[in-house]
């Protein structure tokens, strides 16, 4: 049984690498990916920006000077303001016992394991006793173009798979393999699955290098396999149900654009929409995906939340596939 | 091996049959022709007994299975050979019976040795879009041999092919019923019919007419035939005329009485002439399809 899944689908790629539509549509995402990055701003620097107060020793500041880029402000917070802003800088402040490195979250690299190391060799100069390093993290905020971007992209990408899947099921239909299919020892199912799983796979792949380009690498991916997953099912199943009455391969393509609209609606909608009016787009499986990566971006998900917007997603899925059902049914006799 | 009764199978649901009380046995080993016009319900009958057209009303038995339920098991013991081609033209050859040999629970045939059976070696790892319609059509016969298959259904399996090629073809399922195959087999094509079936059925109008051996057939209706070549005014006429047909018996004695004359014989009646005394219509298979 497996055996015969994974020849359906590994005939697929292999037709589907041998199309310019379906290549184009396999690097479509990183493409997006890299276009994105190129438009966030971001300070890619070697040197370390810390801010301190104008109360810091006018030594350490010197020393620090030595190692890296200070600015001083009046009181801490103004510090956590300037460590508010997109750029990657961290605080610095003397405590009792040691300091303090305050951080957003989203600073790039080993800044935190740097500085803690830039001070603590500062301090064993003077004493034998170790500095003691608290760090404290302030809260993480995203650039919105980084944050919201990259939610379309994944959102977004949940279609390309169903599209080469649309793709090889016109091209079966185009040359009337699917008769031979259907006089071959395969079960019905076999089949379905073998052509579906690309759907599946292709946009897993899509989001995890969309995420590693744009930097997301702290992430909890599991998280997103899942939602990704489930967002895929409704894509592959409007797959099926355009692939199965198309004859052509542009017109397929064509009718898929009218999966595009719920897609930008559900995502501009939750980004836009004041929470009050949220509700209007509670129908829509994709809102559903949107919110789970909106949460798994920020970190602030949890398990308890993806699983309830993934249950969302796959009871509205399961609307759509027992309207379409039949005419996937009959589409592929 | 194949057993049909009381087959009807309408596209539209109604009662406009394209298949119309259609009722046969193959025994194992035997090769059965269908034998009849465009139009005639061959494809469709074939259609229902491969299980690609859902069975409406009769019963069907294939190859052990009954096609009210066809199972997936049965595939591994049938091939079937399309009236169109039907490969996947972004494969090579090789590569389009690979991907299919894996879809069987069988022992099947090495694709390289059907290739070459098929006079395809040399294109082996060329993308079938840039085969011609005959080798599309002989990649396509040569799949439905991969799984060895104890029932072959084959539609049309020389239309379109030049001579030579179509003779090897007929050879190959010469062969392989020799080795035990039973063969269902479409075709408007008399001289396939006549040279490869044991039996044939006749069929217009999605109805079976007669089932018999050509060669029956002949003794039946081959000697009581003339041939007769004669002059008409200045225009050279030639006629088959039966003699057991009163209409034809009139006609000739005519032609005798009137005493033009040119060449007279008995004569063998072809499955055509044949199949025109029975159904009233020829086969009207056109002359680039041997
Ligand atoms: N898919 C279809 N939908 C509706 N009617 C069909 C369909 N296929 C065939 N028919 C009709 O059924 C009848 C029998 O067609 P069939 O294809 O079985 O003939 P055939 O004997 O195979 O002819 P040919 O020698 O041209 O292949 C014809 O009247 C045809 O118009
Ligand atoms: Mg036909």
């Amino acid at each position: 049984m497996l055996r015969r899944i994974l020849s359906v689908m590994s005939r697929d790629f292999k037709s589907g690498i041998r199309d310019f539509m379906v290549v184009y549509i396999l690097i479509a995402p990183f493409l997006l990916a890299f276009i994105l990055r190129a438009l966030i701003p971001s300070v890619s620097s070697t040197t370390i920006n810390i801010a301190v107060l104008e109360t810091m020793d006018q030594d350490m500041i010197s020393y620090l000077e030595s190692y890296s880029y200070v600015e001083t402000f009046s009181n801490r917070d103004q510090i956590i303001d300037r460590i508010g802003k997109t750029d990657d800088i961290y605080g610095l402040i003397r405590t009792d016992t040691g300091y303090e490195v305050i951080n957003q979250g989203n600073e790039a690299g080993e800044g935190i394991e740097l500085i803690k190391y830039i001070v603590n060799a500062r301090g064993n100069e003077t004493t034998q006793l170790p500095v003691i390093v608290k760090v404290s993290d302030i809260g993480w905020q995203l650039s919105p173009l980084k944050q919201y971007g990259a939610n379309f992209l994944i959102v977004f990408g949940s279609v390309f798979g169903s599209m080469i899947i649309l793709l090889s099921i016109v091209e079966e239909k185009m040359s009337n393999t699917l008769s031979a299919i259907n006089v071959a020892p395969i079960a019905k199912f076999e089949f379905v699955i073998g052509k579906g799983l690309l759907g599946f796979i292709i946009p897993v792949i899509g989001t995890i290098g969309t995420l590693i380009i744009l930097g997301f690498t702290q992430i909890n991916f599991g998280m997103t396999i899942l939602t990704v997953l489930c967002i895929s099912l409704i894509s592959v199943v409007i797959g099926f149900s355009i692939g199965v009455v198309s004859t052509e391969p542009i017109g397929a393509i064509a009718g898929m654009k009218m999966i595009f609209l719920p897609i930008m609606a559900s995502v501009f909608g939750g980004i836009f929409l004041a929470d009050k009016w949220q509700f209007l787009l509670y129908w829509s499986p994709f809102y559903w995906a949107f919110r789970s990566i909106d949460s798994i971006i920020l970190q602030t998900a949890n398990w308890n939340g993806i699983l309830l917007n993934s249950f969302f997603i796959i009871i509205l899925t399961s609307f759509v596939f027992f309207l379409l059902k039949n005419r996937i049914k009959h589409g592929l006799n | 091996m194949i057993t049909v009764k009381n087959l009807y199978h309408s596209y539209t649901k109604d009662d406009r049959y394209a298949v119309k009380n259609v009722t046969f046995e193959i025994e194992k080993g035997e090769v059965f022709g269908f034998l009849g016009p465009s139009g005639a319900g061959k494809s469709t009958t074939q259609g229902i007994l491969t299980g690609l057209l859902q069975l409406q009303q009769g019963e069907v038995n294939v190859v052990g299975y009954d096609m009210r339920k066809p199972s997936r098991e049965m595939f591994n013991k049938i091939g079937v050979s399309f009236e169109q081609s039907n490969v996947y033209n972004k494969l090579s050859a090789l590569e389009n019976l690979e991907f299919y040999k894996k879809l069987f629970d069988v022992p099947t045939l090495d694709p390289m040795f059907l290739l070459k059976i098929a006079g395809l070696d040399h294109v082996a790892n060329k993308k079938t879009s840039e085969f011609s319609k005959g080798m599309k059509h002989r990649l396509t016969f040569v799949r439905s041999m991969l799984n060895n298959p104890e029932a072959w259904f084959l539609d049309e399996p020389t239309t379109g092919l030049d001579p030579a090629i179509a003779s090897q073809i007929k050879d190959i399922i010469k062969e392989k019923n020799q080795a035990g195959t039973t063969v269902f087999l479409s075709t408007h094509n008399m001289y396939v019919a006549d040279e490869l079936c044991h039996r044939v059925a006749f069929i217009i109008d999605g109805e079976i007419k007669l089932v018999d051996s050509p060669r029956n057939l002949k003794l039946q209706y081959g000697e009581k035939l003339v041939g007769v070549e004669y002059k008409l005014g200045d225009e050279l006429k030639k006629e088959s005329f039966s003699l057991i047909d009163e209409m034809d018996r009139l006609k000739l004695n005519d032609i005798i009485n009137n005493g033009n004359i040119e060449l007279m014989h008995t004569k063998e009646a072809t499955l055509e002439e044949i199949f025109i005394k029975v159904t009233g219509r020829g086969l009207q298979y056109n002359e680039t399809s041997i």
